[in-house]
């Protein structure tokens, strides 16, 4: 518990937090942090802020201190790849990214951390794309001293799946393109699409490691698909032909290749008529013409999840449906933005 | 125990339907036991061992009480009226006992725990089924003094109603000026303007051929072989 104790009885004691001292326009900050030990020259000093009365802690058994509790609440969010020092600062602990990778979090645990009075945790949105030390959450204890048995069961709740927050890699995938179309294919116009997604796969540290050009026939796609696939491509990615038009024909391709779980159409915009296929574990992406005039599409929402080695289906292409709608600003800010929240 | 699934389904069985209450109630139950230490609380060696206080007549107390097998008419079943989702279970043997109370948080994570259903009751037992003890309950240790009128066993106290005669057993009677009275004389009873009655076929036992009649029991109805009488003796 706290006691309240005088300020002139206050010489000896050390201070249970740190005192914010605010001079208007010159400074705001700790005048005296917690720990200090009063002595008789802080006296003026404390009594020119106001403080006629300081706090001393007196902890009981089965209490716990503000700071304690944060390492609690920290090592029980932390889970694969989050890192975080034992130095809170006025209570409250950051938790950072140990390694590059695709930030996580339970949404469901957290909600449940945080319906305990005593505790908060705040983090980036899940499936955030972060760098290894960046912060990604931050989480203390509300009170100063608080009862132990609230914060222990906060933790357990915490960790009741292992990884309220975590940091997963992404893989290096070793990806095969398959580029279809009659126009691209007889040359009338030139590929644009292979660059644009060269340019996301290299940026996400995979790499490209095999082209094909495919006319609109089911069978040729076919032929691709499973000629990428004994090359030894891990993750196949087929442009065009995704929409309802008579000539788009990639979808029998990509079934009539072997695939066995087949999901077509996402709940964002852009990217309605994106597809998702696995033929045996190999990821079979299928990006919509609209990857080719929007910067940012739903292959970008896809993708890192698909290379920390998600299995996306019908579930996870519906549920982006929520902060799915891309505002389509005239300077795109993504990934600074609502869309894929 | 048997495991959850198996529980739960058993449980609904005997209680009609299966609902959020009776996934609340199956956990709870399998929590509760858990924390005393009786494992297999229906086995006959810790049967006796067991009792406990349901503070809520809905159908979370079904469900704790087909999954421990304690009965009212054992006096291993207590409902306390409090209006809780909440149930303590004591060990008799160890003293140890633990209320588990159903949080409300649970009802309001609901939507997070199983985002996928729309529906209210489908997605609370969804959810209820996927949550972690550690969110569905909070758990207190408490102490249980339990009256030697209130435990298992043959009854031990008897008292006669000093006005009507009505023999009273587990000191539930009330004193009264000095006098040992039951709860009808006290008037503090859940039923009025009481009168005894005569019925047809008041002479029914069962097993034999008492020549019953076939209505529905109906009062207003004379049994066949007895002979006319007044429908009530005044």
């Amino acid at each position: 518990m706290l006691k309240k104790i005088k300020l002139e009885d206050a010489v000896g004691t050390r201070l249970a937090h740190d005192l914010t001292e605010i001079r208007p326009g010159q400074f705001k900050g700790a005048a005296f942090h917690k720990g200090h030990t009063v002595c008789n020259e802080d006296l003026c000093r404390l009594q020119k802020m106001g403080k006629n009365h300081l706090y001393v802690i007196d902890l009981k058994d089965d209490e716990i201190h503000e700071d304690q509790a944060a390492a609690i609440l920290a090592d029980a969010l932390a889970g694969d790849g989050i890192v975080w020092r034992d130095e809170p600062r006025e209570g409250k602990i950051k938790l950072l990214a140990g390694k590059d990778g695709l930030f996580g979090v339970d949404t469901a645990a957290l909600a449940a951390f945080n319906m305990n009075d005593e505790v908060m945790c705040a983090t980036l949105h899940n499936h955030t794309l972060v760098k290894k030390g960046e912060q990604v959450a931050a989480t203390r204890a509300i009170p100063l001293i608080m009862k132990r048995t609230p914060i222990e069961r906060a933790a357990a709740i915490a960790r009741q799946n292992g990884n309220v927050l975590s940091v997963n890699s992404l893989r290096k995938a070793k990806v095969g393109l398959v580029i279809t179309g009659n126009e691209v294919y007889n040359g009338l116009i030139e590929d644009r699409f292979g660059p644009i997604l060269t340019e996301k796969i290299e940026a996400l540290g995979s790499e490209v490691t095999a082209v094909a050009f495919a006319p609109d026939d089911a069978e040729r796609i076919r032929t691709a698909i499973r000629s990428h696939l004994d090359q030894g491509c891990d993750l196949l990615m087929l442009s065009g032909g995704m929409s309802v038009d008579p000539d788009d024909v990639t979808r029998q391709g990509i079934r009539s290749a072997g695939a066995a779980e087949m999901h077509y159409g996402a709940a964002v915009l852009p990217g309605a008529m994106f597809l998702v296929a696995y033929v045996g574990n190999v990821p079979l992406l299928g990006v919509p013409a609209c990857g080719l005039f929007h910067r940012i599409t739903v292959l970008d929402l896809v993708l890192p999840r698909i290379l920390t080695g998600e299995k996306i289906g019908k579930a996870e292409l519906a549920f982006m449906g929520h902060g799915g709608l891309c505002k389509d600003c005239e300077e795109c800010s993504y990934p600074h933005c609502p869309f894929g929240k | 125990m048997d495991a959850f699934e198996v529980l739960l389904e058993s449980s609904a069985d005997a209680h009609g339907h299966l609902c959020p209450g009776q996934v609340v109630g199956v956990r709870m139950a399998m929590l509760g036991c858990r924390l005393i230490g009786l494992n297999e609380p229906r086995r006959h060696d810790q049967i006796k061992k067991l009792i406990v206080y349901v503070e809520m007549d809905r159908c979370t107390a079904d469900a704790v009480a087909h999954v421990t097998g304690v009965k009212l008419g054992r006096r291993s079943l207590k409902f306390m009226d409090y209006g809780i989702m909440a149930a303590t279970f004591v060990n008799l043997e160890s003293g140890k006992a633990f209320r588990v109370v159903s949080t409300e948080e649970a009802r309001s994570l609901a939507a997070a725990y199983a985002p996928a259903i729309a529906e209210k009751h489908p997605q609370q037992l969804a959810a209820y089924k996927r949550m972690p003890d550690s969110v569905l309950f909070r758990v207190q240790q408490v102490k249980v003094k339990i009256d030697d009128c209130d435990l298992p066993g043959p009854t031990r106290f008897k008292a006669p109603c000093t006005r009507c005669g009505q023999v009273v057993r587990d000191q539930r009677e009330v004193i009264e000026k000095g006098q040992v009275l039951c709860r009808p004389c006290t008037q503090e009873t859940y039923f009025s303007d009481a009168r005894e009655v005569t019925w047809p076929d008041m002479n029914w036992v069962p097993g034999k051929n008492n020549n019953q009649s076939k209505s529905d029991g109906n009062a207003e109805k004379m049994s066949g072989g007895d002979k006319p009488r007044p429908y009530f003796c005044q």
